[in-house]
């Protein structure tokens, strides 16, 4: 079974988040890692590599630095990497990131597209989505489990109350959540055979991409304002001396929340 | 989830990527690359050559004051303006003050020692993802995220180091994507782990590298870089201080550097032989915020990054033997630090390239036997930031005897080229210098005042835990922590009677902390070890040595980028 897994470069957690105050674009001029929740679908997908045979392919859009997201991938056992990357495509949103992916992907050989849920720094989480759309294929998100059997795929789709099994047939789209294995490191022999493994890096004119879908003009999205979260204020501190329990409640009711 | 440990045989491996390591490695592979062009077919050819670093990418554990004496660089990367160095500005101005609580004395000239006329001002994580850049485009592997952890020796020759594995939990158990660490197996192995290297340690007393030589000594230093409202100072402009907030027992001083972009890096170093057992550094450092001249330059600035390092103050006579078989050491590492003039980049940097020089000699020769490595000592005997070294040889030992009576030894020591004491002043290791609560305070319960605590404003002072926010520490938390303390009843006995278990004040990160249940008062030494910022203070100044600091899972510790 061939595999593509979409990966995705995103700033540090730690590192300061600044927005340009212009375009409200984030200034990647940072310590940048792979998206955390991508490891989960490059480990996922490497885990039915192992089981089932085939080829894994990364497939990312971003800045040229990217490339050490997609070569993190290949160390961690990808066979061969895809970056798009093209001036032209800063500032595109979700649906233009969407529909470069997908475009992208037409170009390649899968039966099953694996996706982490969102990324740690848009957060929209429907990227997922709209690239099964553009590709008139199934799309099952925030799965827990992944199983493979033939050409059908036996997954848990985690819900706030459990989970949900479903089954559906390839070629799909999934999206996997924190939790559902323990990413591998990358080996330090993992680490020299990734900087031989394929890593082809495509421009817009590479894919034949329309020029009106991509970057911050063709953006549907609008950001018309975005502020700092204010600091947390500190909470109130109820000294139990018997009368705690009464505190609470009063605390409660004066907040209108009992 | 490999089973068994690779084994990778590479040429050349350095065991640290900062700056010692970075400028050998690229000095390597120029010199080999120069002598290839016009070998014919007598040509090296290509090695593998190999830097782990612990750190999350090169200079993420890079911290300096930092100003450097451009010497060896300029020979390293002849045009290194050009190449695009990250320097902040060059040394233009500077001046030295004296400090009391909230007057300043200034010096009516700059010491010589400090005169950094030509010097630049620099930031080491900067300079060492520079240096990384470099090294890599000549084709040197770089292994960020992955530390050496075990010296690997076969009679009595070292032929490599064990990486660490990774994937292992708390209670040490193999999580289910444990990764064993790799053997790596090198012709040459290089030490560049800087101060209080934790390999090193293990081959200093297994060659007895440092047989005869002073102990070791170390400041730490404490530093913050703020962003101020308008370019107060001028990139590259020095500022040195004495005196306010230290007592005039504890060696040390402030430091402020004007950087780029309207940033500031300021800073103070504390010898780590001081002997009250109440002192905190971090504490210090943010008492020479209060002083006027601080708070007045950083008023309406926020703090951008935090950071703590300890820096080796031994001076020549703590330099252990440079070389053993099958290896040698480089930068601090080495103690290759001049602590009168407050520089080590410029020796660290030295050192790299005359290491290389000598591997250059020994492959061309392919004599790469323990003689033919003592080269590189007698190399680095005979270059000019030895023989200053040399020059300042007792300063930190006689700063030691006070404030006062250790400046005018040093005034001494450099008018006569240090012939004032041209024996070597004795000295014990840091450890050894703290006083018990009773003897400094008279009671076993000294109050705030008497220690001098005071209370952080989250505007100019912070307290540890948000200092160590800024400076991006974390760590993988399902680890064994990386500090171990060797007996737990120590820590709960006799230091918490002597000395108020020290180690809560002098860990700048907040790591060790002591709780109390308040229903049975029993205490319990709480281990943060993810706030570690890897300065290694534990490691020197515990009064019991029972702190000992091993490198955590790799990528783990601070992440500097402008420190």
């Amino acid at each position: 079974m061939n595999i593509a897994v979409c990966v995705k470069q995103v700033i540090d957690t730690e590192a300061e988040k600044k927005l340009d105050p212009s375009s409200w674009r984030l200034d990647r001029n940072v310590n940048c890692i792979l998206n955390p929740y991508d490891e989960y679908a490059v480990e996922e997908a490497l885990r039915i590599k192992e089981a089932h045979g085939g080829q894994v392919v990364a497939v990312c859009m971003g800045p040229e630095k990217a490339t050490d997201a997609v070569r993190k991938a290949l160390a961690m056992g990808a066979d061969t990497g895809v970056l798009v990357s093209d001036e032209a495509l800063a500032g595109s949103d979700a649906q233009g990131t969407a529909y470069v992916l997908a475009e992208a992907l037409k170009g390649l050989e899968w039966d099953l597209i694996l996706f982490g849920v969102r990324s740690t720094d848009g957060e929209t989480g429907c990227v997922p989505a709209a690239v099964a759309e553009r590709l008139g294929i199934p799309l099952l998100s925030t799965l827990a489990k992944v199983e493979v059997e033939g050409s059908t795929l036996k997954v848990h789709r985690e819900t706030e109350q459990g989970y949900v099994a479903y089954e559906c047939p390839t070629p799909a789209v999934l999206s996997v959540i924190k939790g559902i294995n323990e990413p591998r490191y990358p080996s330090m022999m993992g680490i020299m055979g990734a900087k031989k493994k394929p890593l082809e890096v495509k421009d817009a004119g590479a894919l034949s991409l329309d020029k009106s879908r991509i970057g911050l003009d063709g953006a549907k999205t609008r950001v018309l304002s975005a502020r700092i979260p204010e600091p947390r204020k500190a909470g109130v501190k109820v000294e139990d001396d018997g009368s705690g329990a009464q505190k609470i409640a009063e605390f409660l009711a004066s907040e209108k929340l009992v | 989830m490999t089973e068994s440990r690779d084994v990778m045989e590479v040429d050349v491996l350095y065991v640290g990527g900062g700056i010692a390591s970075l400028s050998s490695a690229l000095h390597l592979t120029n010199l080999i690359k120069a002598h290839d062009e016009k070998a014919g077919d007598k040509k090296i050819g290509e090695l593998v050559i190999v830097v782990l670093e612990k750190g999350f990418a090169p200079g993420a554990h890079g911290i300096s004051g930092a100003v450097m004496d451009p010497a060896p660089l300029k020979e390293l990367v002849p045009d290194f303006v050009g190449k695009g160095a990250p320097l902040e500005g060059e040394v233009k101005k500077e001046s030295v003050y004296l400090l009391t609580k909230s007057g300043k004395i200034k010096s009516p000239i700059t010491p010589p020692p400090l005169n950094n006329h030509g010097n630049y001002v620099v930031s080491m994580s900067k300079l060492n993802q520079w240096m990384a850049e470099l090294a890599e485009a000549n084709g040197v592997n770089l292994f960020p995220e992955f530390a050496g952890v075990e010296v690997l020796y076969d009679d009595n020759k070292v032929i490599g180091v064990r990486a660490g594995d990774k994937g292992v939990d708390a209670d040490g158990n193999k999580k289910s994507n444990y990764e064993p660490g790799a053997d790596l197996h090198a012709r040459v192995t290089v030490f560049g782990e800087g101060s209080r290297g934790n390999l090193t340690k293990d081959l200093i007393e297994h060659f007895k590298l440092d047989e005869g030589r002073n102990p070791v000594a170390f400041e730490v230093g404490v530093k913050e870089v703020w962003e101020l409202p308008e370019q107060r100072l001028q990139p590259g402009e020095v500022i040195h201080s004495m005196g306010y907030p230290l007592k005039s027992d504890t060696f040390g001083g402030g430091f402020i550097y004007g950087m780029k972009d309207k940033m500031v890096s300021i800073g103070q170093m504390t010898s780590l032989d001081y002997s009250d057992p109440c002192l905190d550094p971090h504490r210090e450092f943010q008492k020479f915020k209060l002083h006027p001249m601080v708070s007045e330059l950083l008023k309406g600035g926020k703090l951008i990054q935090y950071g703590a390092k300890t820096a080796p103050v031994g001076g020549y006579f703590s330099i252990p033997k440079l070389s053993f078989p099958g290896g040698m050491i480089i930068g601090d590492g080495a103690n290759l630090f001049n602590s009168q003039k407050i520089k080590g980049i410029d020796l660290a940097i030295r050192s790299g390239m005359l290491a290389a020089q000598t591997i250059f000699e020994g492959l061309l020769e392919d004599d790469l036997s323990d003689v033919k490595l003592a080269g590189y000592a007698k190399a680095m005997s005979r270059s000019k930031e030895m023989k200053s070294l040399y020059k300042v040889r007792n300063f930190h030992q006689a700063m030691t005897r006070g404030l006062y009576p250790g400046l005018l030894t040093a005034v001494g020591q450099y008018l006569l080229g240090g012939r004032v004491l041209s024996n070597r002043l004795s000295s014990k290791p840091d450890h050894e210098h703290m006083e018990t609560l009773v003897e400094r305070y008279g009671t076993s319960t000294p109050s705030a005042d008497d220690v001098g605590d005071i209370k952080f404003d989250k505007q100019l002072t912070f307290d540890k835990e948000t200092d160590v926010y800024y400076s991006g520490a974390t760590h993988e938390e399902a680890q064994p922590s990386h500090l171990k303390i060797l007996n737990l009843d120590i820590c709960y006995g006799e230091c918490a009677e002597k000395y108020g278990n020290p180690c809560v004040r002098f860990c700048p990160a907040s790591v060790y902390e002591m709780t109390v249940d308040e229903a049975t008062g029993k205490k319990t030494l709480k281990v943060n070890f993810s706030n570690c910022v890897h300065c290694k203070t534990c490691d020197v100044k515990d009064p019991f040595e029972n702190i000992q600091w091993v490198p955590p899972e790799g990528g783990g510790g601070p992440k500097y980028t402008m420190m």
